[in-house]
C-alpha cells in the first residue's frame, strides 16, 4: 500500500502553493516602504511627499497658499514659513522619522512621517507639549 | 490514513494560524479641535468600523473634557473653569463632578511638587499669555513682563483660597483676583479619565496622545510594546529620536521649550514659567516622565521641568512607578536608575 496517494499529493501542492500565493501577497502588502510626509488639511488627505528622492522643493498646498513647506535633500521637511500668529509649526522644525509630526492649528494643516506598518519605527514622537 | 490526515491538518492549521496573526488592523485617527493641540488615536481592532466608533466615544468624551476645562471660552449650559474664574470673590460655582475632581487631583499634585505645579497661578500665566501673544503678534514691539506687575499677581496664588464644596460639588475662589489654570494638569488627566473608560469599552489595544500626552492602552496584539520616540530638543540635528520608549499601558509625557515661545532683544521666552522666579524656567531644554498615571506624568512633567535636576530626582524616586529623562541646553542626557529598562533596545 502506497503512503500517499497520487491525489493527495496533488492536495497537498495546492495547499502550500496557494500559501505560497498569499504569503508573497502579504510580503507585498507589508514590505518596508520609504518614509513619506502625509500632508492633511483637517482631516482630508492632501498631499503625499515621498521623502527618499534627494529632492529640494518648496512648495504649498491650494487649500492654504500662505503656508509653505520645505523638502529638503537630505529626506527632511518642515512647515518654513506660515502666516498663523503663533508660529508653533515653523517652530517645530525639520522631521524626518516616521512617527513625527508637525501641526498648524489655525490653518488647520498636520503633516507626518509614515512608512509601512514596519515594527522598527516608532509609533507616535513626542516632544514639548503646545501648550502651558 | 490517520498519519496523511494529520498531515494535512497541520498544514492547514499553520495556513489559517498565519490568517488569524494579521485579524487585528492598525487605525489611525487624528483631530484638530480639541485642547488646542493635535489629538492622534492609533489602534488595532477588527475592522474600521469598529475603529471608528471606538475613535467617536473617546472624541465625544474627551470634547466634553475640553469644553469643562477650558480658561478662555464660554459654551452654553456649560460650568467650566472659565465660569469659576469670572466668579472669583463673587459666589461659589456649581460644577460637574470631572472638574472636582480635577481640582482635588491638582491640590494633591501641588503638594507633590512642592508647590511647582499650582492651578491657581493663573493670574502670573495669564500675563505672560498676553505679553507672549502680543509679543508674537507684533516681534517688533515684543516686550517682557515688568517685574512689579508679575509680583502683584503672585499675591493672588493662594491654592488653599480654591474652596472646594464636594458634597454641593462648587468651587470658590476666595481672593477676587486670583484666577485658576490647569493648563498644567488638564490634558493629561482628561486623557487618563478617557483611557480608562475607552478601556471598559472594549478599547484594549490602542494609544492615545493630546499634545503629546501620550496614553498606552494593553500592547499590540502582536505582543510587542508601543514603542513611542523622544523627539530630539534640538531639531535641526539629523538625529531626530533621542530613545525609542516601550510602553505597556503606561503614560509618556514630554515638557519643552522649543515650540511655544516668543522672542525679546534675541532671547527666547517660553511658556513654562518657575512660580520662584515669576519668569520662564532655565534649567532644561525638555523633560520626558513615564508613569502609569497620565495625569500624574504631565503634572510631572511640568514639575521636573521646573525644578533642578538633584531636586527632580528626589522627587521621582518618592513616587514609585516613575522614570525620567533630562536634557540639558548643551544636549545632554540625565536619567533616573530604571529608566534604560524602559528603551527599545
Amino acid at each position: 500500500m502506497r503512503f500517499f496517494k497520487k491525489t493527495d499529493i496533488i492536495i497537498i501542492l495546492v495547499i502550500i502553493a496557494a500559501s505560497l500565493v498569499v504569503w508573497g501577497a502579504y510580503r507585498h502588502a507589508t514590505r518596508k516602504e520609504p518614509p513619506r510626509a502625509e500632508i492633511y488639511h483637517y482631516s482630508q488627505l492632501v498631499k503625499i511627499i515621498d521623502l527618499d528622492k534627494g529632492e529640494d522643493l518648496v512648495f504649498s498646498i491650494a487649500e492654504e497658499p500662505d503656508v509653505v513647506f520645505h523638502l529638503y535633500p537630505d529626506g527632511s521637511i518642515c512647515f518654513e514659513e506660515s502666516d498663523c500668529p503663533d508660529q508653533i509649526c515653523v517652530h517645530t522644525g525639520r522631521i524626518s522619522a516616521p512617527g513625527q509630526f508637525a501641526a498648524c492649528l489655525p490653518n488647520g494643516i498636520t503633516m507626518k512621517i509614515t512608512t509601512g506598518d514596519d515594527a522598527d519605527t516608532p509609533d507616535l514622537v513626542i516632544g514639548g507639549r503646545q501648550e502651558d | 490514513m490517520r498519519l496523511k490526515t494529520a498531515i494535512l491538518a497541520i498544514i492547514l492549521v499553520i495556513s489559517l494560524a498565519s490568517c488569524e496573526a494579521r485579524a487585528d488592523q492598525r487605525y489611525e485617527a487624528q483631530f484638530l479641535q480639541l485642547f488646542d493641540t493635535i489629538t492622534q488615536i492609533i489602534a488595532y481592532t477588527g475592522d474600521r468600523t469598529e475603529f471608528e466608533g471606538q475613535v467617536d466615544l473617546i472624541y465625544k468624551e474627551l470634547e466634553e473634557y475640553h469644553k469643562l476645562y477650558d480658561i478662555y471660552n464660554d459654551y452654553e449650559g456649560v460650568a467650566n473653569i472659565k465660569t469659576i474664574n469670572d466668579n472669583a470673590g463673587i459666589a461659589p460655582v456649581a460644577v460637574d463632578p470631572r472638574i472636582i475632581g480635577l481640582l482635588e487631583f491638582s491640590r494633591h499634585v501641588h503638594e507633590t511638587t512642592g508647590g511647582n505645579v499650582n492651578v491657581a497661578f493663573g493670574a502670573v500665566l495669564r500675563i505672560w499669555h498676553e505679553y507672549r501673544n502680543a509679543g508674537i503678534d507684533d516681534p517688533e514691539n515684543a516686550k517682557l513682563p515688568p517685574m512689579e506687575l508679575l509680583m502683584e499677581a503672585s499675591l493672588h496664588t493662594d491654592i488653599d483660597r480654591m474652596i472646594i464644596d464636594e458634597e454641593a460639588s462648587t468651587v470658590f475662589l476666595a481672593d477676587p483676583e486670583m484666577s485658576l489654570d490647569v493648563g498644567a494638569v488638564a490634558k493629561g488627566y482628561a486623557v487618563e479619565q478617557v483611557a480608562l473608560s475607552a478601556a471598559k469599552n472594549g478599547f484594549s489595544s490602542g494609544l492615545i496622545s493630546v499634545g503629546g500626552n501620550v496614553r498606552a492602552v494593553g500592547i499590540k496584539p502582536s505582543g510587542e510594546y508601543w514603542n513611542i520616540g523622544i523627539q530630539n530638543p534640538d531639531t535641526s540635528s539629523l538625529n531626530q529620536n533621542l530613545h525609542v520608549v516601550n510602553l505597556d499601558g503606561m503614560s509618556l509625557v514630554t515638557s519643552g521649550n522649543y515650540r511655544r515661545y516668543y522672542t525679546v532683544n534675541g532671547v527666547e521666552y517660553h511658556h513654562i514659567i518657575d512660580p520662584a522666579t515669576l519668569y520662564p524656567s532655565v534649567h532644561f531644554d525638555s523633560v520626558t516622565v513615564l508613569n502609569a498615571d497620565s495625569g500624574l506624568a504631565d503634572a510631572l512633567s511640568t514639575a521636573l521641568y521646573i525644578m533642578p535636576y538633584e531636586e527632580g530626582l528626589a522627587l521621582i524616586e518618592s513616587i514609585p512607578g516613575t522614570q525620567a529623562l533630562w536634557i540639558g541646553h548643551d544636549g545632554a542626557i540625565q536619567y533616573s536608575p530604571s529608566f534604560s529598562d524602559y528603551i527599545k533596545k
